[in-house]
């Protein structure tokens, strides 16, 4: 079973974020980059998988972008992944959602991949169109927002998370594409011999311009970070005042009192 | 010159930071505050699992072969979060170290998997006795060879993590009459061997997960085969060994400085006095100044030295520099610290009295900085005159 698990590297979300000069997506001078927390649930899924499989299964990892998104393919690949593929973009952070789908789609056609998993979005951009469009392109079976995973007699059964807490269930069969959510599993912490050892794991670049032929459908215009606002609502008066102001504030506001 | 980690000193870094925040944060004040060391052991064996107990060991060992630099900055992230947790992996590192410095094909493969695995919760390292401290060439435990045996007697003391140790790497002396630090040997003696008695546990300022006890030998007899190294060549080996440890708990040391900090600051910027935020009063601004960039010297400082190491480089002065330094500055960073927090800071309620307590050690274990000095100055004084 050839599987092939979609990862990007975001930003840590403690970081400070500034517009870049352009003004059209953040800097990333000084920041400090880590695998998107979706794609983490991603690569761990397919490593329970692999554990299930056995050798039957092979995992590719694969993420688009400068030189310094290697680290987080070799973290898939200290995890288990068996092999990552690096298209190599310095602008792949300007890139639309269609053109990211558009490069994997290009790479993953003609490759036979039965089953390919991403994050449900990504913690930076957070559009949530890319494993989707990808699996449209491919002419996959697609589910997306997994909470729950198996995978028996070429069925896969996810759990989906839908609004409000409830779940659904949908079964596909193969080739598929499945967006992972917060809650699917806990990923492991790669250990440190296998950190080592994804050095010695094969590791293909690929130009972005090889597999690149689209346009960009939705331009991001302005990065701007929101209008400062003033130090919150300050309650004033005794204490018993402020405990009612408080409290109607949470039943106009907030489910905290409802 | 070129300043950046490579991606895998990086993923270390990151892997021991996310452990250290999820798993050994949450527990560290409850550590220090009660006895049960449950959680010590559980997370000591998830760390061994993970790789940290052998960063400098190689593969057939079970090691990771991660080298000198991922262990210093492997150190920083654990003690960032729980300092007794971090002695304890430094001081398994160190005894696996040695034993693949100097041990012989049946002694490393008999016990650095075994520490690298966790099914050894620890190794310990035991050197010190009560008159032989600073000079450890005094040590007056003895090992008589009698045999196909030797037999070791004599009391050891502050050995780091004795009572749930599976080895222990013990020097004792096997020449009387040889000059002073010629006499002396390794040994390697097993938990639970006749005659090894874990004796009482110190009660101690801060570390207080991490146990320190005496060891004593009481006609404790070990093979011959125990002996690691040569003959009366124990002490170069200790004394060449505590130098890598060094790197270990300086890095340790700027672990605790950094959390300090890092507290601090945060509150500096929250704290309210004179209708503003203390971060807004210069006095706040200074220490803040000062500890960080003591701090950020000292880290450069750890790096060189593990660099040098990785090289194959003379590095005895470097470790003994950046320990001295790195552990100074760290204890400095916890007194601005602790002043930066007022009276809450000297409260249980608040982590910074229990950095400040576990970074008061650091300046005095792995060597004294008065020694660290002695060694330094030794160093550069062999170039003049």
């Amino acid at each position: 079973m050839k599987i092939l698990i979609c990862v990007k590297q975001v930003p840590d979300m403690e970081s400070r974020f500034k517009p870049d000069n352009a003004g059209v997506w953040f800097s990333d001078t000084d920041l400090a980059f880590r695998m998107n927390e979706y794609d983490e649930y991603a690569v761990e899924q397919a490593v329970q998988l692999r554990e299930q499989l056995g050798d039957a299964a092979d995992l590719t990892v694969l993420s688009i972008g400068p030189d310094r998104i290697v680290e987080a393919l070799k973290k898939a690949l200290a995890m288990g992944c068996d092999r990552a593929v690096h298209i190599q973009d310095p602008a792949a952070a300007l890139k639309d959602p269609w053109q990211i789908a558009a490069i994997i789609a290009a790479f993953a056609k003609d490759k036979g991949f039965d089953l390919i998993f991403t994050g449900l979005q990504s913690q930076d951009r957070g559009s949530a169109q890319v494993g989707v469009t990808v699996a449209e392109r491919l002419g996959f079976a697609c589910t997306t927002t997994l909470v729950g995973f198996a995978f028996a007699d070429g069925v896969i059964t996810a759990k989906r998370e839908l609004e409000g807490g409830v779940k659904g269930v949908v079964k596909l069969r193969t080739p598929a594409l499945v967006t992972c959510q917060l809650g699917l599993n806990v990923p492991r912490y790669p250990t440190l011999p296998n950190i080592m050892k994804s050095k010695k794991k094969e590791l293909v670049t690929i130009p972005v311009a090889d597999l690149l032929h689209e346009e960009a459908l939705a331009v991001t215009a302005r990065f701007y970070p929101p209008a400062k606002k003033g130090g919150g609502i300050v309650l004033e008066g005794d204490v018993g005042d402020m405990a009612e102001k408080l409290i109607a504030i949470l039943k106009e506001k907030t489910n905290v009192l409802r | 010159m070129f300043l950046e980690l490579t991606e895998e000193q990086k993923l270390i870094q990151e892997t021991a930071r996310e452990f250290a925040r999820v798993e050994l944060e949450p527990v560290a004040a409850q550590l220090d505050q009660e006895h049960d060391r449950g959680p010590l052991l559980a997370n000591l064996k998830k760390l061994a699992e993970l790789g940290f107990m052998g960063l400098n060991i190689r593969e057939e060992f079970g090691g990771a072969e991660a080298g000198t630099i991922a262990f210093s900055l492997a150190m920083t992230e654990i003690a960032r979060a729980c300092a007794s947790t971090a002695v304890t992996v430094s001081v398994n590192n160190m005894v696996c170290e040695v034993i693949q410095a100097v041990g012989t094909e049946e002694q490393k493969q008999a016990y650095i998997p075994r520490i690298c695995s966790g099914e050894f919760a620890a190794g310990s390292f035991a050197l010190t006795e009560t008159g032989a401290g600073s000079d450890p060439s005094g040590m007056t435990t003895q090992a008589v060879a009698d045999g196909d045996s030797y037999v070791l007697n004599g009391a050891k003391i502050f050995i780091t993590s004795a009572p749930y140790a599976g080895v222990f790497v013990v020097w004792a002396v096997t020449d009387k009459e040889a000059p002073k630090g010629k006499g002396i040997s390794c040994f390697l003696v097993e938990a639970g061997t006749k005659g090894l008695i874990i004796g009482k546990e110190e009660k101690k300022m801060g570390q207080h997960a991490s146990a320190t006890n005496e060891v004593l030998f009481d006609d404790c007899r070990i093979p011959k085969s125990a002996l690691m190294g040569k003959l009366n060549d124990g002490f170069r080996t200790a004394v060449g060994e505590l130098a890598g440890g060094r790197i270990g708990i300086g890095s340790l040391g700027l672990g605790i400085g950094l959390a300090a900090m890092d507290y601090a600051t945060h509150y500096a910027t929250e704290r309210s006095q004179f209708g503003q935020r203390i971060s807004n009063f210069q006095a706040i601004q200074w220490m803040i100044a000062d500890g960080y960039t003591e701090l950020e010297a000292a880290r450069l400082l750890l790096l060189n030295a593990a660099f040098r190491k990785d090289s194959g480089r003379t590095f005895a002065k470097e470790a003994s520099m950046a320990k001295l330094y790195a552990t100074e500055a760290a204890n400095r960073a916890c007194y601005a610290a602790l002043q930066m927090l007022g009276g809450y800071g000297y409260t249980q309620d608040f982590p910074v009295e229990r950095y400040a307590r576990d970074a008061r050690i650091t300046a005095i274990y792995e060597g004294t900085n008065e020694i660290q000095r002695v060694i330094i100055s030794r160093e550069i004084l062999k170039n003049f005159g």
